[in-house]
């Protein structure tokens, strides 16, 4: 809400700026264009008349939209999209989105940890210190246990014993999470982080938010089996082989070149158009469409905290809990998957409620 | 589909001054901000993303709909009216505002009669 005086010039109701035809026709391009942070329904709906009355409010002569105008309407855009979620993710092709969710990515959490184990063989012995910290690499034995447990979330999910699987799947989460929260204690403490390293620890990095979107999907959707039914085997193995190759693909090119510079800003871009890519391999005919990409794809955002480094090629130190924390590429990365990983919750449980409640105003 | 229970939480400026600007009759876009500011006595005056927010939410708790489409300089115009529902809720919610002022006018007074202006 804007409350702002009457001075700024308005024309009469649908009064245009027609002193200045070709002013009017770039100012409508640029209001066309703010208008696509608006989710395509709203636009479709909205959209004509919208720019009916931003053209009837502009000034004569105006040829931007002004800066308090595109805040108002990127702010609007984005919550509009924001509150669609929870409706969204509810419908009955929410739900089978989530389905398929709860169907592939636990097996892609699983071929992401052996891949990232076989990875770090690889690398341990061609190069980097890193792996010789304190809590790293975990134990034989360690890894042995995750892997298993992941196992047993994809097969009970096949065998329809959903809920023992989001059982399973939830404490695999809490041990990645402490894994993640060692990682934050020793970045405390640390004057340079490795190269590379989130993206190639296994029980961190990509497999925290892959994981709690597993173990969330299995809590609060029909289920794998239901996942099964919506896109069928072919289409389900072809998800989890595109998947795995988009989120394993430092490790794959790790396993064949050890020496490979996973570090390189190039490096990293090339991974996050693989998951991009990868991501798109989710789409299915049908109601649930682009869905089950949409939530995959906030397995991509943490990748993309990448990009704010573009052309950052030092280190920089900023203070933080009064103590240095190493704001490196993967210091924001580690930062947007906390955020991810713990946002992918309450969203989840906010369209089970309204789908709760939905039915039993039904009733 | 996303339901906005309003009667649980007081309601904004925004929503109360769109609501109004409808209750004499359809009013499109642009009509309801011209109005909506004339309303307020000038304070107020709704941003084009503000208003189509707040009228995507109105419409989905079924409080205004749709009226008619007319176009205008060969610009699409979309009226919209008030519901009964939505009809309801502004008499609700305007009689909550004026037993406000009400107690309010009458603190004054206390105020004033108690000499501690």
């Amino acid at each position: 809400v804007s409350a702002a005086g009457t001075g700024q010039a308005t024309g009469q109701a649908g009064d245009m700026p027609a002193r200045d035809p070709a002013g009017a026709a770039v100012l409508e391009r640029r209001y066309r264009r703010l208008l696509r942070c608006y989710p395509p329904s709203h636009r479709e709906f909205h959209r004509e008349e919208m720019l009916g009355v931003l053209l009837a409010a502009a000034r004569p002569g105006q040829r931007t939209p002004g800066l308090r105008e595109t805040v108002n309407l990127a702010a609007c855009g984005l919550a509009i999209r924001v509150r669609r979620i929870p409706g969204w993710l509810a419908a009955d092709a929410g739900q089978d989105a989530l389905a398929v969710v709860s169907l592939i990515t636990p097996a892609v959490v699983l071929i992401l940890l052996a891949l990232g184990r076989e990875a770090m063989d690889a690398t341990a012995a061609a190069r980097d210190p890193f792996w010789g910290w304190p809590p790293f690499p975990p134990s034989a034995g360690h890894f042995v246990v995750v892997m298993t447990a992941w196992l047993a979330v994809v097969l009970l999910g096949l065998a329809g014993a959903r809920r023992t699987a989001a059982a399973i799947a939830s404490i695999s989460l809490t041990i990645a999470w402490l894994a993640v929260l060692t990682v934050i204690s020793l970045l405390l403490g640390q004057s340079a982080f490795p190269p590379g390293g989130l993206i190639q620890f296994p029980a961190a990095g990509f497999n925290v938010v892959l994981a709690s979107l597993a173990a969330c999907s299995l809590a609060l959707s029909p289920g794998p089996r239901r996942g099964l039914a919506v896109v069928g085997w072919r289409r389900a193995c072809l998800m989890i082989a595109g998947l795995s190759a988009g989120f394993g693909f430092p490790a794959i090119v790790q396993l064949v070149h050890p020496a490979a510079p996973v570090g390189d800003l190039a490096f990293r871009l090339l991974g996050v158009l693989a998951i991009a890519l990868a991501v798109a391999v989710t789409r299915v005919r049908g109601p649930v469409g682009w869905r089950v990409a949409g939530l995959v794809a906030a397995g991509l955002l943490p990748s993309l905290a990448v990009l704010q480094g573009v052309g950052r090629a030092a280190l920089q130190r900023s203070n933080f809990l009064g103590t240095y924390f190493v704001w490196t590429f993967s210091g924001w990365t580690l930062l947007v998957i906390l955020l991810v990983a713990v946002l992918v919750w309450p969203v989840a449980i906010v369209s089970r409620l309204g789908r709760v409640s939905r039915a039993s105003r039904a009733r | 589909m996303y339901v906005y229970d309003m009667k649980k939480r007081s309601m904004q400026e925004p929503t109360f001054l769109i609501l109004t600007a409808l209750a004499a009759g359809p009013q499109h876009g642009y009509g309801i901000i011209t109005d909506a500011e004339r309303i307020s006595g000038g304070v107020t005056r709704l941003q084009t993303g503000t208003l189509y927010m707040a009228l995507d939410r109105l419409r989905s708790a079924r409080l205004v709909e749709p009226d008619r489409e007319e176009v205008a300089d060969g610009r699409l115009r979309r009226y919209y009216r008030l519901t009964d529902q939505g009809a309801t809720l502004l008499a609700a919610e305007t009689d909550r505002r004026r037993a406000s002022a009400a107690v309010a006018a009458q603190r004054l007074r206390t105020r004033l009669a108690g000499g501690t202006a």
